[in-house]
């Protein structure tokens, strides 16, 4: 393969001038992280500019279509744009805060893809063993980042805002740990990249065993990244903008950038732990052809690409079509809807491979083929862990709504009463002389 | 939050609840659009897109819209139709139109009469609402408000048209692209 | 206007004191320049206190000082949603305090023209009450709609939002061309598309949680306070001036009331949207019945009604609008005073809100529907 001989060729390269150590462990990555910020950077553009023309399509109009053909570098313009406003700091704000608060954001948004397995081999930077663990403990660092903001600001709307997404994410990042762990429980690693690898070995996505799973994993993580219908903290129509109110210019756009790359990374976690990460069935024969690996590793890049785009479609069409909730309701959700529903799914999750283990061998049932390296089933044992799956979502949400089922909020639609029509009697005219003319 | 009284619920509404029904409609509809937007085809009227990208391509004004004023001319002789009447001074609410008149002899019939002709017409169309009922005083379908309604200009001072540009009309930018 | 009393003396360290939010004059939400004084505990609201009269133009005492012809241009600029509806209420005043005779075909295009304004009027509120709530797509889809209407605005008064619709004794011009079948082909797409924003919101739970029990009024209430238009039938008061003292063509119309039952910002929503139906029911009976002739009433030289005073009023979409006109003779009133259905629809702002979150407040200046020209004057 002649187009990835360059990859080769530069490690050769590098050979020459730095020892095997130093070019594996400090120059290689050292690319990768520039190839990666780059390409998250452009990722972030590419997302905002899809973005505004999903929504524009989803409401009938164009979008931008200004900046070259079909607006696309629009991104680019309003970058520009940015870095050359001004950078206002209110009077009696916080300086040092004010300053700080949008790199945190950055840096903790930006971080966490260090761990990300965008595709297998070179394109995983650092294959962490706790790399989950890594990610929901810098992701929550990004919370610091919005208090810090509503709070230098010296701004009531910024500090409403900034409660709002504090008790926002501390709970909702309940719930984000919890769902992960049924799937952790099939994968029995916090590695990311053995995480697909455990899928790839199946050969099945762990949405199919852990529908509810991913559900709490991708409403929670909405809820994180401060999405519409979660965008409580920067709720345009009640709070201005919220916590970045009045940040404006360089410092706004590094608030921007974090919200989309943080929304990368939930996409991100999501496509590895249920979506199967790069893994795509057949891929993988281009390793056994010789010299081929490098195209296997692209083409996992963009399987990975396309799952993530699949989910970042799915934050767009929600944020555009539903209205947004109010903070209580917000809260409800957390606490009453998704943690107790994590929590019935550890337990679920638990009682599934307890009875597919169980299954095995009762009446010459066969559904677990090795237990080498995580649990791998067999065709049967995949149908009944599916079936359980299920079960699993029926059941909780059967459960959950008998608990909640008084609660103000849970079944407005059977409390609507229609309005009536009446035809009340016309009174006397205006002008009788008239109307009778007529 | 208080507890309400709830009417128990049929069992398809549970269902429909369950399967969160009434979001995915929504959601259903929003995607309909975003298919229609790109095949260009609506759900409901078969165009999907209503924007009209303004400076490129310029929207059809109605005939009988109020915009820029403009006296008119005798499309043969080229002078005003004006006979500073004063009438649309009169009919306008906000007071921005100023007729100046100048009295001059002509002959009429071998004598000598005076005549009132239009020296200068002043509109001032920062303080016009555009109403028309200067345009519907003007008994000799001199005085009219045009099609034309770009009238941004860079200085307050160009809002007041005088009379030669009420006649040549003001030179808008016509943007290519 | 009262001063909202700030708690300035801590009793004791762990004490929450009540935080006063100021909003507006310019936010996103308060629907141009209404400034809001809340007095929060947390992000309950516990008082609060509007400051209005940033758009104060003193339309009353200019309109002294012009004839009676020239002022129905000013009449525009109070509901500027509602032009054509405002501009009504000055003409009909006028013209019946002096007596004059509509011709039919005037009184059937006023009819044809004002529902159509209704429905432009609802479609606007429905997108900014949708957009305050945060379906932002509902704003799109309902200009879409809305755009229909200032087409034939355009091309029937040759202008969009502030029209000059009318004058006193008939209307400028007699209906243009396809003035039919630009309203057939409104008419008849226009429940398809009431449908579309049916399916994203009436049903949607979240729409619900956020509209159902917020900003609830009572009838009494209502009727104390002295709402009127859709804030009043939402709390289950059958009250409609086209009904009770029918103007313009409306004794010849078969239509419906909605009205709602608990009085909240659900109900409003359900009759608003009911109302742009029945509003197109009476479109299309119009149409139909639309009859021939001038559309001029013959005028005297200067319009002058007689010595005395007199009020009238129409069902504008916002509420009753009325004009109460003293006339001493002269060419231009002596006294002018306008009876404004938003500003008097604000006055259960402060009822509505007190106990609800500020997310609240916003969907209920949303559901009030206010137009901030026509409260200033």
């Amino acid at each position: 393969m002649l187009f990835f001989l360059p990859i080769d060729f530069v490690d050769q390269m590098l050979l020459k001038f730095f020892s095997a150590d130093t070019v594996n462990h400090v120059v290689w990555p050292f690319i990768q992280v520039v190839l990666v910020i780059s390409l998250v950077t452009g990722w972030v553009a590419a997302a905002n500019y899809l973005e505004r023309k999903v929504s524009a399509f989803m409401q009938a109009r164009l979008g931008p279509m200004r900046v070259g053909p079909w607006g696309i570098l629009q991104p680019i313009a309003d970058g520009i744009k940015l870095l050359t406003k001004e950078d206002f700091i209110p009077d009696k704000a916080d300086r040092w805060i004010f300053f700080i608060a949008p790199y945190i954001a950055v840096a903790a948004a930006f971080i966490v893809f260090v761990v990300v397995p965008f595709g297998p081999d070179w394109a995983v930077i650092a294959d962490l063993n706790i790399g989950l663990l890594f990610v929901l403990a810098v992701s929550s660092v990004g919370v610091l980042a919005l208090i810090l903001a509503g709070w230098s600001s010296n701004s009531k709307y910024s500090l409403l805002g900034a409660l709002r997404s504090s008790a926002q994410m501390i709970s909702y990042e309940v719930a984000m740990g919890l769902s992960l762990i049924g799937a952790l429980m099939f994968a029995r690693t916090l590695s990311l990249s053995s995480i697909v690898n455990a899928q790839s070995g199946d050969s099945i996505w762990f949405l199919l065993y852990q529908p509810l799973g991913f559900l709490i994993f991708l409403v929670s993580g909405i809820a994180e990244n401060n999405r519409a219908p979660f965008d409580l903290p920067e709720a345009e129509s009640e709070l201005v903008a919220g916590f970045h109110t009045e940040y404006s210019g360089f410092r706004w756009s590094l608030f921007f950038m974090a919200e989309y790359a943080a929304m990368v990374v939930v996409s991100a976690v999501a496509v590895t732990v249920y979506l199967g990460g790069w893994y795509f069935p057949f891929v993988y024969r281009l390793t056994e052809a010789k010299g081929y690996h490098n195209l296997y590793v692209i083409v996992s890049l963009l399987v990975f690409l396309v799952k993530l785009s699949g989910i970042l479609y799915l934050y767009f069409w929600l944020r555009w079509t539903l209205p947004r909730f109010r903070y209580d309701q917000l809260m409800d959700i957390g606490w009453k809807w998704l943690i107790p529903a994590s929590l019935i799914n550890v337990g679920t999750s638990a009682i599934s491979i307890f009875v597919v283990q169980a299954l095995d061998g009762w009446r010459g049932m066969k559904t677990i083929e090795s237990l080498s390296g995580g649990l791998n089933l067999t065709g049967t044992g995949k149908g009944v862990m599916i079936v359980l799956g299920l079960a699993g979502l029926g059941v909780t949400g059967l459960l959950l709504g008998r608990i909640n089922w008084r609660s103000r909020d849970f079944n407005l639609k059977s409390q609507r009463r229609n309005i009536r029509l009446v035809n009340i009697p016309q009174g006397k005219p205006a002008v009788p002389a008239v109307a009778s003319e007529g | 939050m208080p507890l309400v009284k709830v009417p128990k619920p049929k069992f398809i509404e549970k269902v429909q609840r369950f399967f969160m029904v009434d979001l995915l409609r929504g959601l259903r509809l929003t995607l309909k659009y975003n298919i229609g937007a790109l095949t260009g085809s609506d759900p409901v009227a078969g165009k999907g897109i209503y924007t009209e990208q303004y400076p490129k391509v310029r929207p059809d004004v109605a005939p009988r819209f109020h915009g820029a004023p403009r006296l008119n001319m005798d499309p043969e002789t080229h002078d005003t139709l004006c006979i500073a009447c004063n009438l649309c001074a009169i009919a306008c609410p906000e007071d921005c139109i100023d007729v100046i008149p100048l009295d001059i002899e002509i002959m009429v019939a071998g004598k000598p009469r005076k005549k009132k002709v239009l020296d200068e017409f002043i509109f001032d169309t920062s303080r016009c609402m555009f109403c028309a009922l200067c345009q519907e005083a003007c008994p000799t379908y001199c005085l009219e408000l045009t099609q034309d309604f770009e009238l941004a200009t860079y200085s307050r001072a160009g809002f007041v048209w005088n009379r030669e540009m009420l006649e040549q009309g003001r030179e808008t930018v016509k943007y290519t692209r | 206007m009262h001063q909202v009393e700030i708690a300035t003396t801590q009793e004791t360290l762990l004490d929450t004191p009540e935080m006063v939010l100021n909003m507006g004059p310019q936010h996103p939400s308060t629907h141009g320049v209404l400034r809001i004084i809340l007095k929060l505990d947390g992000e309950t609201v516990i008082d609060l206190d509007c400051d209005v009269g940033y758009l104060h133009r003193g339309m009353e005492k200019i309109a002294e000082n012009r004839m009676y012809t020239m002022i129905a241009p000013y009449w525009d600029r109070l509901d500027y949603i509602a032009a054509v509806s405002n501009g009504l209420v000055w003409v009909e005043t006028v013209e019946q305090m002096m007596g004059l005779v509509v011709p039919p075909r005037a009184h059937y295009l006023r009819t044809i023209l004002t529902e159509l304004n209704r429905i432009a009027s609802h479609l606007l509120w429905l997108a900014t009450h949708a957009l305050d709530i945060g379906a932002v797509t509902v704003l799109l889809w309902a200009f879409r709609e809305r755009e229909e209407i200032l087409k034939i605005f355009e091309r029937q008064f040759g202008a969009r939002l502030t029209c000059h619709a009318w004058r006193v004794g008939g209307m400028p011009n007699d209906a243009y061309d396809d003035f039919e079948a630009d309203v057939r082909r409104f008419v008849s797409n226009f429940p398809k598309r009431l449908d579309e924003y049916e399916t994203v919101l009436s049903e949607n739970r979240i729409w619900l949680s956020r509209t159902v029990g917020i900003g609830v009024i009572s009838g009494e209430d209502a009727v104390a306070i002295g709402l009127s238009g859709p804030a009043l039938r939402g709390s289950g008061v059958a009250w409609d001036v086209r009904k009770s003292r029918p103007y313009a063509a409306y004794a010849d119309m078969d239509f419906d009331i909605p009205l709602g039952e608990n009085g909240d910002t659900y109900d409003r929503y359900l009759v608003r949207l009911e109302e742009m139906r029945q509003s197109r029911r009476i479109i299309d009976q119009a149409m139909d019945k639309l009859p021939d002739g001038p559309v001029n009433a013959k005028l005297p030289k200067i319009v002058k009604p007689p010595v005395g005073d007199y009020y009238h009023s129409i069902e504008g979409p916002k509420g009753e609008i009325g004009c109460y006109l003293v006339s001493d003779g002269s060419a231009q009133p002596w006294r002018v005073r306008v009876r404004p259905p938003s500003f008097i629809n604000l006055q259960a702002l402060k009822q509505m809100c007190v106990g609800h979150l500020v997310a609240d407040v916003v969907a209920i200046i949303g559901t009030l529907d206010i137009v901030l020209g026509e409260i200033d004057r």
